[in-house]
């Protein structure tokens, strides 16, 4: 089989138009590229200082930097979703629904939703509540998951985590896209006549990111589908994410999806600024060098020439992010990991004011600059309707 | 043309591990030449890669000379890997850098092991650690190794090293021999073949 859907919405900007009574604020689309923040919610020492902060801190922080991103005009707030210590977001859409009650213009997303260990079922009906409860602001990225000792605690086995994969996912896309649904499978149990509630807003399943470190089977899913690509882009060098992405673009025109150049891609990033690079680095070296992912073993100086993170000044972070699109293409979601090995949360605020003061405006602006017409910009909710009604009208001529 | 890869585990300089892979490098071609076949070989010293294995370990990710490294083991015929036996085993640098190499880089691949050590009472490291790392892997272990001992290079009397390389390179080409031209494996297209598989069948 191969799904033939119609390609991602082009359309550049547009005012939503409202459709369900009383709808919320919808969520704000930008130019053609999303710029956001995507938070693991790591419980770490504070190298500096020695002292760890409680759970309660950690999700509180997570918290602030969500209404944070927005008040320094991000467009995307994602949180991962873990189940075991040293890491605190388990429960992703409760923490998303109150950052949607206390923001307007956001979209609230995952970076990652487990597709392998979540009941698809559970996942259709956080998402589709997420969506009414945001008005719209909400998408979902989805990733499998590569703790093996979490998968037997929700009933499932990591050495089949890509047939899981697979199947949750068919079953996820069904349950959002028709009204009644027969279904049997190998990982779960039988549907017999079941209809999600709420069904999502407007009829539109939220949008779906594929997010991968390293494994090429994320790039065919997304592909196939039609679906965003995000490569995770902190932990590997560059030229991984090139041959990710070249792969998801490749087979996204392959499933007929539109042209290589119009697939929907999305990437990582990992920055530490002060306005005197040499600041930057002084102050960002005992948390890289003691980072639970990546420290004590490269210097950061080799770590940052061979994957794209950066210590510096607002310019150099400006001059490298730029430099993403020779590898990827212009792509559609750029999101920057800022909260993490243990930088106490008024760092972090620093961190996002000079995102977002200093960094995206420029990053729009130089983005935008020379970018072909034909590459989409990033779904929205909004965007997905309007694609959708379209589509019905050229349906009834 | 047969593409020979050398992965050499010792430290010093001069290295006596380093002596008996050269040594077997020179027997095996000297063999491949004698069935008519042109032999190319590259050498892998593990030493200078040392922090790159251990960063690799650390970060999932190879810097550009162990990259390289990767390389030519990946686009070998044939591999030739020799350690010195630390307490009863391979080096931990000799095991690391094919902890870190990626999967299925070896797999049906000829190899040839050899080690060395301080005496002669260690030489079963070749069948008790080398060969069920290998087999492991999916490699095609040749069926005799090589071990060599400090009197193997000083002794007065013929402790009979030459003609134990010699032995292992005939067994050796003969191998590379009998499993003919080697496709290379790639765990990154593998996994996509199997992917391409799933998707049609749940379609």
């Amino acid at each position: 089989m191969t799904p033939a859907e119609p390609a991602q919405p082009a359309e550049p900007t547009g005012t939503a138009q409202p459709e369900g009574a009383g709808e919320p604020a919808q969520a704000a689309e930008s130019a053609g590229m999303q710029f956001g923040i995507f938070s693991v919610g790591d419980v770490t020492p504070d190298p500096v200082t020695g002292r760890t902060p409680s759970e309660a801190e950690r999700v509180r922080a997570m918290l602030r930097l969500a209404e944070k991103a927005e008040e320094v005009g991000l467009d995307v707030f994602a949180t991962g979703e873990h189940h075991n210590p040293p890491f605190v977001p388990s429960s992703p859409t409760t923490l998303l629904g109150y950052v949607a009650a206390r923001t307007e213009r956001i979209v609230l997303s995952t970076a990652t939703t487990l597709i392998t260990t979540d009941d698809p079922v559970k996942i259709a009906e956080d998402f589709s509540m997420l969506q009414h409860v945001s008005g719209g602001r909400t998408d979902v990225m989805l990733g499998r998951g590569n703790t093996g000792p979490v998968y037997p605690w929700f009933g499932q086995d990591i050495r089949e985590a890509v047939p899981l994969t697979v199947e949750h996912y068919g079953l996820l896309r069904r349950l959002w896209r028709e009204e009644v649904v027969d279904w049997e499978g190998r990982f779960r149990t039988p549907l017999q006549g079941f209809t999600l509630a709420p069904r999502p807003l407007d009829g539109v399943p939220p949008f779906v990111w594929h997010g991968s470190i390293r494994t090429p089977e994320v790039a065919e899913l997304a592909a196939y589908y039609g679906d965003g690509f995000f490569a995770n882009h902190i932990f590997w060098p560059a030229s991984h994410t090139r041959r990710m992405v070249e792969l998801y673009r490749g087979r996204f025109e392959h499933y007929g999806h539109g042209s290589a150049r119009q697939a929907v891609v999305g990437l990582g990033g990992q920055v530490f600024m002060r306005r005197n690079s040499q600041d930057a680095v002084a102050e960002f070296r005992p948390y890289f060098d003691n980072a639970p992912v990546y420290g004590h073993g490269p210097s950061l100086e080799e770590f940052t020439s061979q994957t794209p993170l950066t210590v510096g000044s607002p310019a150099q972070v400006i001059e490298r992010t730029l430099g993403f699109r020779e590898y990827a293409g212009d792509y559609q979601r750029q999101l920057f990991l800022m909260d993490h090995a243990g930088l106490p949360l008024k760092t972090v605020l620093e961190q996002l004011d000079l995102l977002g003061e200093e960094v995206v405006p420029v990053l729009r602006q130089e983005f935008a600059a020379g970018r072909p017409a034909e590459v989409p910009a990033a779904p929205t909710h909004a965007s997905l309707r309007r694609a959708r009604s379209e589509s019905a009208a050229q349906g009834e001529r | 043309m047969t593409k020979l890869a050398v992965v050499t585990g010792g430290l010093r300089e001069p290295s006596s591990t380093r002596l008996l892979a050269d040594r077997l490098e020179a027997s095996v071609r000297a063999e491949l030449q004698g069935h008519g076949r042109t032999v190319e070989s590259e050498f892998v010293e593990l030493r200078p890669l040392g922090r790159a294995i251990m960063d690799a370990m650390l970060t999932g990710f190879a810097a550009g000379p162990l990259e390289s490294a990767f390389e030519t083991v990946a686009g070998a015929d044939a591999v030739i890997a020799v350690t010195p036996a630390f307490n009863a085993s391979f080096s931990g640098l000799f095991k690391c850098f094919f902890d870190v190499l990626p999967e299925e880089t070896v797999s049906d691949m000829p190899v040839l092991i050899g080690a060395t050590g301080g005496t002669e009472r260690h030489s079963l490291v070749l069948e008790h650690a080398l060969r069920p790392m290998f087999s492991y892997l999916h490699a095609v272990v040749s069926p005799r190794g090589v071990y060599a001992a400090t009197d193997d290079f000083g002794s007065r009397t013929d402790s009979g090293l030459g003609e134990r390389v010699g032995l292992a390179a005939a067994d050796f080409a003969r191998l590379i021999e009998s499993c003919g031209a080697r496709h290379r494996r790639d765990a990154f297209s593998e996994d996509l073949q199997s992917m391409r598989r799933l998707l049609d069948d749940s379609g």
